[in-house]
This record gives structure tokens, sequence and C-alpha cells, in this order.
């Protein structure tokens, strides 16, 4: 801002440069063939009837909005929806639960204590997701799982040792939430004590001087401080377990019947399984298009939180 | 941390002599209680601190505890919580029968590809976005953070079908488009914001000593984001490392599979339900990645925030 004070000349000059085309055209190529045109191809393939015969003969024909009409009165489609729509709830709150009160046990330990917990946090959210799946399944696996000893031991729920929990639409559920929680715990709590500990410290001494409970101190200095990261983080959290895909399609392939089938489970099922892939792309257009309003979400409050586009 | 600060120093004067009975009496018992209730409450919180770090280390204790067991003791009807003849019998079967080397070849031309790729396209694109104004850089910006956005199974289909039509399918190099498109966008994001971090003047300083637009970015400016440029490949490395379903889509030929759809299929494909062997490759596969994280922690939550890495 000083230069154009100075030197207006300087600012425009520097602005007709061709620098950013040439720095920006090599990314913007790659980004708009592989995410842009795929995208507007996905639109495109969502009005025909591309399938598993054209992927051979390459003949396929539109079918105008047959695809969204037979979507919309398909109660798997409706299921699939409200399912993503209250796992991803569970989930969230499940999370963001845990990681706020981790967050806050953080801020009371001592040194080593809070090493130790980022240590484990960091193990816990660095695993792929991949293998911590495998482990997952192996964790609750029937017979021999260590979890289901560990609930026999408890002598609460009788012997569970030869539960399947892959066979009940409610474990079924459960594992898996589990383990995207426990996945998702170390970001949460992390980033949120990161904030937490830039709230000034005489906020709190003074609210304690004057009486306060350590409850009150949290409720109102602390959660107050807190309130544009957490909302960031359960937009994002929102984000990614709508979007979860690789836990539930390992740990229960969607099963059973279906219980655990997503959106994501329902498209992929739709597109590579059965190879209807118009109607899969109608799927994800729709999938698509509640994210975008989340998205939407997600960027006003990143530009409200303060950074600068 | 907390010394009670002496009355009238530091905190507001009161006004009524009421008010200041009130304080002092409320301090009073502050600090009377003060040291046994702190000590209190650290207890509690130590003790709850252990109990999460037990509950939420377990699944990885028990994934390498597992992974040394031989298979008469991974199997038991009550579990052993230390293998009593630890064995890297897993370990050597992960590697013979389960062929480790081959499909991590395999992840490692892919990912390594992906990341160069996306780290040279994004270093240019976020030097344009950070250190040039123009118009429309703004609207650049959005629709990096939407694209950014868009779901990995909803670009799944129509890359499938735009790469089996141009052959890409089934190759390393259509793998590793696919893992740049899922990168870059973060990427570029990430180093954008180590790149606004230099001061203007440092570039200034430069091209008054005459050097050209090429000059100040790869003399200057680029040293000086080296840390973003380390970072935001780590990020790009396990995003592409991780990935399950592009991989398990495209390479349908199984000498092509990268590590994660070679774990997924190690159950069937070579040992049925040998959860040792398993738990193995799992620890083999697992590991890259959490050392990578511990190396940059610190730069994880800033950069997680900004949009991260797709769970």
């Amino acid at each position: 801002m000083a230069i154009t004070a100075v030197n207006p000349g300087f600012r425009m000059k520097k602005k007709r440069s061709l620098a950013p085309v040439w720095l920006l055209s090599p990314a913007g190529i790659v980004i708009l063939a592989v995410l842009v045109a795929p995208i507007i191809y996905l639109v495109f393939t969502s009005f025909t009837n591309y399938d598993q015969r054209t992927l051979y003969t390459g003949a396929f024909d539109s079918v105008g909005f047959a695809n969204y009409v037979t979507l919309l009165t398909d109660p798997d489609f409706w299921w699939s929806l409200i399912r993503t729509v209250f796992f991803t709830a569970a989930m969230v709150i499940g999370s963001i639960v845990i990681g706020t009160g981790v967050s806050h046990l953080l801020t009371r330990l001592g040194t080593a204590m809070r090493y130790v917990v980022t240590v484990v946090l960091i193990f816990a959210w660095g695993m792929p997701n991949v293998a911590s799946s495998l482990v997952w399944k192996w964790l609750f696996q029937p017979g021999y799982g260590v979890i289901n000893w560990f609930l026999t031991q408890l002598h609460v729920f009788g012997d569970m040792t030869n539960v399947d929990w892959s066979n009940n639409a409610f474990l079924s559920y459960s594992s898996i939430w589990m383990l995207i929680v426990w996945q998702a715990v170390p970001f949460i709590a992390l980033t949120l004590y990161a904030a937490e500990t830039q709230i000034p410290a005489e906020l709190k001494e003074a609210a304690r001087l004057d009486g306060a409970s350590e409850w009150r101190v949290y409720r109102i200095i602390t959660l107050t401080f807190l309130k544009p990261t957490l909302l960031l983080v359960t937009i994002l959290s929102v984000i990614w377990d709508y979007n979860v895909f690789n836990q539930i399609w390992l740990v229960s392939q969607g099963g059973p019947d279906d219980a655990t089938s997503t959106l994501g489970v329902f498209t992929f099922k739709t597109a590579f399984v059965g190879f209807e892939l118009g109607q899969g792309a109608a799927i994800s257009v729709v999938t698509t298009l509640v994210l975008l309003i989340l998205t939407v979400f997600y960027i006003r409050n990143l530009i409200r939180s303060g950074e600068d586009l | 941390m907390t010394t009670t600060a002496p009355a009238g120093i530091g905190t507001d004067v009161p006004e009524t002599a009421d008010e200041a009975k009130k304080i002092s009496r409320a301090e009073a018992k502050e600090t009377r209680n003060r040291p046994r209730r702190r000590k209190k409450v650290r207890w509690i919180s130590n003790t709850i601190a252990v109990v999460f770090s037990i509950v939420w280390i377990f699944p990885v204790y028990w994934m390498v505890n597992t992974a040394f067991k031989p298979r008469s003791e991974a199997m038991t009807s009550v579990p052993q919580f230390l293998p009593a003849n630890p064995t890297f019998h897993n370990f050597i079967v992960a590697f013979t029968q389960g062929d480790f080397l081959l499909y991590l070849r395999n992840s490692a031309i892919v990912v390594a590809g992906a990341v160069i790729l996306s780290i040279l396209l994004g270093l240019f694109a976020s030097a344009a976005l950070s250190r040039f104004t123009f118009r429309g850089r703004r609207t650049i910006m959005v629709f990096i953070l939407v694209v950014q956005m868009l779901p990995a199974t909803a670009l799944l289909i129509p890359q499938f079908l735009i790469f089996s039509q141009i052959g890409l399918i089934g190759t390393y190099g259509g793998l590793m488009l696919a893992y740049v498109g899922a990168v870059l966008p973060f990427t570029i994001w990430v180093m954008r914001g180590f790149f606004l971090a230099i001061p203007m003047e440092v570039e200034e300083a430069a091209r008054i000593d005459g050097a050209s637009t090429w000059q100040v970015l790869t003399r200057v400016l680029f040293p000086l984001v080296m840390p973003g440029i380390i970072a935001s490949s780590v990020f790009a490395f396990i995003a592409a490392w991780n990935d399950y379903i592009v991989s398990y889509t495209f390479m349908q030929d199984q000498s092509h599979y990268t590590l994660p759809v070679w774990l997924a299929s190690f159950t069937t494909q070579t040992t049925g339900t040998d959860f040792g062997g398993q738990m193995a490759a799992s620890v083999l596969f697992s590991l890259p990645v959490v050392v990578f994280f511990m190396i940059i922690q610190r730069n994880l939550v800033s950069g997680m925030s900004a949009g991260a890495v797709k769970g």
C-alpha cells in the first residue's frame, strides 16, 4: 500500500505483469483436466444410461432426468441419505464432545503427562484408515476378539465371546462409530488445545478471584474464546464424516443388509458393483450438491475467522 | 502459574466497604483451599489422562502385539497381553508370501510422482496467489477451496470413465494424476500461507538489486518457503499413501496394486484369517505415516484446519 502512495506507476506495472499467468497455468490446467472436467462429465453421465455394456461398446443413450426420477423414488436412496445424516450427526457430536474434553484435559496436565497424551493422540491420528479398519475387525472379531473378551469380563452383558458385531445393525454401526471417533478426536483435541492456550490467563484468574467456579470459568470464558475454532472444526468434521467411505466399506461393506450403507457406499455399489454408472453419477451429483452447501458454510467461516483470500 | 495477587494490585479497587469485605473473604478462602484443591484437581486430571491414553493407544498396541505373536498365541480365547514367544514370522510372511516389496514399489512410484508433481505445480501457483495482486485472485482462492472439498466418491465415476477412454486406467500415470488432482488444491493453500509470511521488503530489496521475477522466485522466495514445501510434501505423501478407493477402482491388475489395496485384500488373497499376518502388514504400512506425523506434528494442526487431508 505504501508503494502506491510513493510511486503509483510501480504498482501499475506490476499489475500488468504476465508472471501470475504463467505461474498459475500449469496447476490450472491440471485442476481443470483432473477435477473440473470430470465434474462436468459427471453431470453429463448422470443424464445417460451408461452401464457395463457401454464400457465395452461405447454406446449409451441420453435418458433425460430418468436417473433422477429413479433415484428420488428409490427407498434405498432415501434410506442411505437418512443414514448418512444420522451417522454424520452421531460421529460429529461424539468426536466434538470428546475432543473438547481432551483439549481441556491437556491444559490441566503437567508437561510430562501432556506429552504422553499428545503422542497417543498422534498415533491414533497417524494410523492410515485402511490399517485401522483392519485392526478394528480384529479387535471386534467374534471368538478371539479382545473387545468381546473384555465385555464378557465385565459381567454386565453376559457372555459376549461369540457375538458377531458385523451381524447386527446397531453393533455394526457402533463399532464403525468408535473407529471414526477414535481417529477424529486427535485433530479436534489438538486444534482446540492450540486455541485454548491462546486465551489470556489473566481473564480466567480474574474470574476465579471473583469466586467463579471452574465450570463457570470454562463455560463463560474458555468456550466463548473457543467458539470460532469450535465452529470451524465442527464444519470440517461434518464434511469429513459425511464423506466417510473407506472405514465403512472395509469394516462392514455397508452390511448387514445395507444397515450401514451411507450415500458413499450406495454410490460405489451402484456404480462399481452393479456397474450402473449413469445411475451412480446421478447419486454423486446429489451428494456433491449437499456437500457444496456445507462447503459454503465452511468458506464463509474461514473468511470470517480472518483468513484473507 | 497462578500466584494469588495481593488485594488492590492488579485488580479493581473495591468501591464499597461491603464489596471489599466480600472480595477479601473470597480471596482468603481461595488462598486457604487452593493448594489442596489444586492437588486434588491435578490428581483427577492425571487419572483421566492415564485412562484416556490407555483406551486410545489400545488399538495401536493391540496391532503391534498381535504382529509379534505366533499364530498359536494370537488366536486364543483368553487374550495374551504380551507375546510369550515374540517372533518375526508374521513380518517374514508379509515379505515372502505377501510380496510386500512389490506393492511397496508400486506405492512408492505413484506416491513419489504425485508428491513431486503437486509440489512443483503448487509452488508456482501459490507464489502467484500470494506475491502478486491481480484481478480474480480472490475468486481463484475460493474456487480452489471448493474443488478441494469435492468428495472422492463423486470424482471416482467420471475420472474412471475418462481415464479408461484414454487408456490411463490401470497405469501408474493415471493413478498419479488422480492423486495430483486430490492434493494439489491443498498444497497450494498450505504453501500460500508460507509465502504470505515472507515480508514484502525481502522481495523489494531483490528487485531493487535488479533481479528479474524469475530470479526473485527461485533465488529468494522458494528457499524461504522451504518449510512450507516440506510440510505440504508430507501432507501430499500421507494423502496419496493412504488412498484406498481410487487405487482399488483404477488398478485392476493385482501386480499393480498399491499398498492399501494389497493390505485390504491380504486376508483373502494369501493367508485366510491370519490376523498375525494382517497386523504385521498393517504395522509395515502404518509405520512411515506415523513417523511423518511425529515429525510434522507442529504443522499438522495449522495445516489441517486449512482444509486438509481428506478423512
